[in-house]
């Protein structure tokens, strides 16, 4: 069975419920607590994401599955200005060293897939997936 | 090893008020401060040295890329009040010849 | 002591021990436990994990109050766990540029050579000693088959691998001038052009003194691009004259003309070339004077060529206690 679902994000307290309803989904799929806290940091940053730079924008959730495993997919989109330097933001040290938090790079850490596709004027979007264990 | 820079603000005139030490750390201070001031068609910009006791050739082309913007904005550099030992560099180095250095030496300590 | 895996059965064992008897032994197999974990890649919230799973094991009616606390402490060790995964990668890295940096001095040095000339009659000492990875610095020698030994000192204002590789450029240049050309005044005058065309737009120049020996006649003339004065030691006198000439650094201006003055060495005489790194050296608060400099010269110019540079740098190096603060280049030319 596949279910969808999504949490628009406007105001810094959507983040919470962005997380709430990722953790909700994980502890469904059975996810350790170690990785619900770890998909919940993910949601978090690319919320957090969202709401800095592109004011608003959604995260959506899929449960998916290959061959025996099941994992939940993350979708983060939204229509912001775009990220133009890719490489640039996908390297360590570059959104830390402000103390601006885990960045990408963390993201992708968290994560056992990580995609983005960005165009600069027209939006972000991000696509995980954690795997369970 | 630190540079004071204090800006003066005489409209046609703007002068800069060092006190320190010019190194290949606070030269890139200086150049922010100094480089934009001479963009300004027609400024004088006037770098009061008398509180320098030490720079280094990092310093030196600083003001290598001041005077050639001067050239480029058409306005002008001048230094004023070196002491002996900043003076020096600026002989040796050739650039008393192209810069309007002022020509009362002060001693240095 | 038998080695731990990381494993839950063995932090449950340890912990138990540790609860019951409070030793130090058991906090020694943590400490052990931990820096295995580090090598494992293994991160702060997996440990935490861990232990609340053998918490629980241990006590299975543990408070949920306890339980509860525990994974909030697990939740804000994610971001520590980022944060050492991060240094991890960005440690890898800096070994990386480190290694390259160090591939790219070498390359430096060899691209950079030059061999010091044989000659009879003549004793002559260089040394070159960079302050970090790259040297700034650079001296060069020449001859050619008149008896003529060219050498050219040289400093590139802007440290580092930028002015490493304004440097090759320099030596490439040198190269291609021909015998018949090796007037220093001139040589500077090319130098120059090549220079201003290369860098223009840029804070960065080039100091250089050039000078051209004749080794049979001991007719030695100079010009100086910004650079550093030398000095002339004369025997006869026992002293030393400064040798200086008028000359804008290379590289800012287009249309230089450089002075050129010469003297002659007698038997006994010796040239001594050097950049501010010898001249700008810092005694603790205070800047050592010529005079001071000079002296440490005579110190040792007794000695042959090479040997004195060397000890006359091992005297710098000592006065600055062993941190160059800029690269430090001497050349004794003794007849």
């Amino acid at each position: 069975m596949i279910t969808k679902s999504s949490v628009q994000i406007n105001k810094e307290w959507d983040i919470v419920g962005a997380r709430q309803m990722g953790r909700e989904l994980a502890k469904d799929l059975g996810f350790g607590t170690v990785d619900q806290a770890r998909i919940a940091t993910a949601i978090s940053e690319l919320a957090r994401n969202i709401y800095l730079y592109a004011k608003k924008g959604k995260i959506a959730y899929e449960t998916v599955e290959k061959m025996n495993q099941k994992g939940l997919k993350i979708i983060a989109s939204d229509q912001g200005p775009g990220i133009n330097d890719l490489s640039k933001v996908m390297e360590d040290g570059f959104s830390t060293s402000g103390g601006l938090g885990a960045g990408l790079p963390g993201v992708k850490r968290l994560m056992d897939y990580f995609d983005v596709v960005s165009e600069p004027g027209k939006g972000t979007t991000i696509t995980t997936i954690k795997w369970v264990r | 090893m630190n540079l004071n820079i204090e800006r003066i603000d005489n409209g046609e005139t703007q002068e800069l008020k060092l006190a320190g030490e010019i190194d290949a750390y606070t030269a890139p201070q200086l150049k922010e401060a100094l480089l934009p001031l001479t963009k300004n068609e027609g400024t004088t910009v006037v770098v009061d040295f008398e509180g320098v006791n030490y720079m280094d050739s990092t310093g030196l082309g600083v003001f290598i890329s001041a005077l050639k913007s001067t050239k480029e904005n058409n306005s002008d550099l001048r230094l004023v009040a070196l002491q002996e030992r900043v003076r020096r560099l600026f002989d040796i180095t050739g650039l008393d010849s192209i810069i309007d250095i002022e020509s009362t030496v002060r001693g240095g300590k | 002591m038998e080695p731990y895996k990381f494993d839950v059965n063995n932090y449950r064992n340890l912990l138990k021990k540790y609860i019951a008897s409070q030793d130090e032994k058991s906090l020694y197999q943590a400490e052990q436990f931990s820096k295995l974990s580090m090598q494992h890649n293994i991160s702060p919230e997996e440990i935490i994990n861990v232990h609340i799973q053998a918490l629980k094991e241990l006590y299975p009616d543990l408070p949920t109050e306890i339980d509860s606390s525990m994974n909030f402490l697990l939740e804000t060790m994610i971001s520590y766990g980022l944060a050492y995964q991060e240094f991890q990668s960005l440690r890898e890295k800096q070994g990386e540029l480190e290694s390259e940096i160090s591939i790219a001095a070498n390359m430096q040095q060899t691209l950079l050579s030059t061999t010091k000339p044989d000659i009879e009659g003549m004793d002559i000492g260089a040394i070159s000693v960079p302050s970090h990875q790259m040297n700034g610095d650079y001296y060069y020698f020449v001859t050619d088959e008149s008896n003529n030994l060219g050498i050219a000192i040289a400093d590139v204002i802007g440290k580092g691998i930028p002015a490493a590789l304004a440097m090759s450029m320099i030596k490439y240049s040198l190269d291609s001038f021909p015998d018949t050309m090796r007037s220093p005044s001139v040589i500077l005058e090319h130098l120059n052009r090549v220079v201003g065309q290369n860098v223009a737009n840029t804070s960065m120049f080039i100091t250089m003194f050039y000078a051209l020996f004749n080794y049979k006649t001991g007719y030695l003339q100079y010009s100086s691009a910004g650079h550093e004065p030398g000095f002339y030691y004369c025997a006869a006198k026992d002293q030393f004259f400064e040798i200086k000439t008028k000359g804008l650094v290379l590289g800012v201006s287009c249309q230089v003309t450089y002075e050129q003055l010469d003297i002659t060495m007698e038997q006994g005489d010796m040239v001594v070339l050097l950049t501010d790194g010898v001249t700008e050296c810092r005694i603790g608060e205070r800047f050592i004077e010529t005079e001071e400099v000079l002296e440490v010269i005579r110190q040792y110019m007794h000695l042959p060529a090479q040997e004195a540079v060397e000890s006359v740098y091992r005297h710098f190096e000592r006065l600055q206690d062993f941190q160059l603060r800029d690269d430090f280049t001497l050349i004794f030319l003794k007849k």
